[in-house]
């Protein structure tokens, strides 16, 4: 998945697992910038009676690093404080819910923001109202109404912090059973007939913090860049998770926390600790900041699943299994972003520093026409540059790992027929009932409990 | 995280108020640190007695102390209270 449970700490503390971070030029909204970063993996619609809900003891935080350096500049803190108004009952709501503000809802959750840059941390908004999970059609019938109450807009910028319906879709089984690619399987190894792909996020929900903020207020000297060649253009963009340090149960079921902050996961590029870093060094990964991931680099250069794919399709990809040279395509694609004079009218080049960023140039506007296979399907708009809710990242990292993007950087390589064609879908394609938004926040309405019951 | 001396843990006002309570209350550890002479009452908030302060010693050996106090990590060196932290175990 793209990073949903990970590596081995996160996976044991979903409230603190960043599964997805994105961000793109608003396509309703070209002046603004959309930043979304989810948490909590796989969460079942019908996972009552206490619904998925934020951390009280965790530090949220989005990240805008726009000098290159993989040091934050711009971050907004969030932090949430839940409340049971009924402790006497085990319900979650007693009653129909039909507002955010509604009595029956027995665990309505808020928050507050902060804005820091460079270091000085102002506090944007408190007590900020999340909407409930969606329970089921007699207990949140309108629950687009109910999100829609949960944006609030706080001078030009709008938040929204709930549960959204997954966006983000994958084959899991096949990926993780020796990738046996389903539409592909017919060459595996151990060859079955070939069959179409199964999303295994299908139905499930994720929690959302998600901004819409001006571009000037992202940019290093606050301007729009409007020349996708402006080094200006390009933000760096990341999601954290915190803990303070030290934690204490007090024997009542309760407990106390003390300390710094604590970094126990984050988030930028999808499938970066998934399938790029080894299980070693993952947990290790979700504590570092970007500006350290130098010490990764050997992971992007010689990929574990460039290995893996001649081995577990014999005969498929020669020329891969005969390139050595270090992965320079994705060094450049993953770590720094793209310099100008690769691909033309396109930049997202941060500098040398090797970082683990979401880099979007800003300049770009969004697509009239988009593709879910972003820069490869000819759309400069889509994922490497920055990353849309649709885009078919796992497609596309597919085919650069299969070498599709090797010619950028080495001309004398021919990628193999087939790494152009592999993918979990076949061909690559948003799977049946797999739903966005047009607007703010763009992820789908989260499946109902009672329609989506887990099978 | 700030890593002092000893001297210059007990310089720190808030950390050192936070202790002038548990110090108090432990007639033996005050008099290892002497901590409370140095401590004007004055200088410690309601707000921090009513948070919780942690203590935590990783390696015994090296007479470290990590004190976690808010959303700060005071890190001291006192050899002798750690030694009698551990005989308050036993």
């Amino acid at each position: 998945m793209s990073s949903h449970r990970e590596a081995p700490e996160i996976s044991k503390d979903p409230v603190a697992d960043n599964t997805d971070t994105y961000a793109f030029v608003s396509p309703d909204k070209p002046g603004t910038v959309t930043i979304i970063a989810n948490y909590i993996p796989l969460e079942e619609p019908d996972g009552g009676p206490n619904f998925y809900e934020f951390g009280d003891d965790v530090l949220y935080e989005i990240h805008v690093d726009n000098d290159g350096d993989g040091v934050a500049d711009v971050s907004y803190q969030f932090m949430f404080q839940t409340k049971t108004l009924n402790p006497d009952t085990f319900l979650y709501n007693t009653g129909t819910i039909n507002s955010i503000s509604s009595k029956k809802w027995n665990r309505p959750q808020f928050y507050s923001v902060t804005k820091v840059v460079k270091g000085q941390s102002s506090l944007l908004g408190s007590g900020l109202a999340c909407p409930p999970c969606n329970i089921g059609p007699l207990s949140t019938p309108n629950y687009a109404t109910l999100a829609q109450q949960a944006i609030h807009k706080i001078g030009d910028t709008s938040f929204f912090a709930g549960q959204r319906a997954e966006g983000f879709y994958v084959d899991l089984g096949a990926v993780f059973d020796l990738l046996d690619l389903r539409p592909f399987q017919n060459l595996h190894i151990d060859p079955r007939p070939a069959a179409p792909g199964v999303n295994g996020t299908q139905n499930l929900n994720v929690h959302t913090i998600a901004i819409q903020t001006k571009i000037e207020d992202l940019t290093k000297d606050g301007s729009h860049p409007t020349n996708p060649m402006d080094a200006k253009a390009v933000i760096g963009v990341w999601a954290t998770a915190s803990r303070q340090k030290g934690s204490m149960l007090n024997g009542q079921g309760g407990s106390s926390e003390s300390g710094p902050w604590m970094q126990v996961s984050r988030l930028a590029e999808p499938l970066i600790n998934e399938v790029i870093i080894p299980l070693g060094k993952k947990d290790s990964w979700n504590a570092q900041k970007p500006n350290g991931d130098k010490q990764f680099v050997k992971y992007y250069l010689h990929p574990e699943v460039q290995g893996l794919l001649p081995v577990l399709y014999p005969g498929v990809f020669p020329n891969l299994a005969s390139y050595t040279k270090p992965r320079a395509d994705l060094q450049a694609i993953l770590l720094t972003g793209i310099p100008m004079g690769i691909i033309k009218g396109f930049q997202n080049y941060t500098g040398p520093t090797l970082a683990d960023m979401i880099r979007l140039n800003v300049a770009i506007p969004p697509s009239s026409n988009p593709s879910i296979l972003g820069i490869l399907g000819g759309d400069l708009a889509g994922f490497p540059n920055g990353r849309r809710v649709f885009d078919d990242t796992v497609t596309i990292e597919l085919r650069a790992i299969a070498g599709v993007t090797i010619p950028l950087v080495d001309p004398t390589y021919t990628p193999d027929a087939a790494a152009g064609e592999v993918s979990d879908f076949s061909p690559p394609a948003i799977p049946s009932g797999v739903t966005y938004l047009n607007s703010f926040p763009y992820l789908g309405t989260p499946y109902d409990g009672f329609d989506h019951p887990s099978m | 995280m700030a890593k002092l001396s000893r001297r210059g843990f007990f310089k720190q006002t808030s950390a050192t108020a936070a202790t002038f309570g548990i110090l108090a209350a432990l007639p033996t550890m005050a008099a290892a640190t002497e901590a409370p002479a140095e401590v004007p009452a004055a200088e410690v908030s309601i707000a921090e007695f009513t948070e919780p302060l942690m203590a935590h010693v990783s390696d015994l050996a090296s007479g470290e102390i990590s004190l976690l106090m808010g959303t700060r990590e005071i890190i001291f060196r006192d050899p002798q209270l750690v030694m009698r932290l551990l005989q308050a175990t036993r």
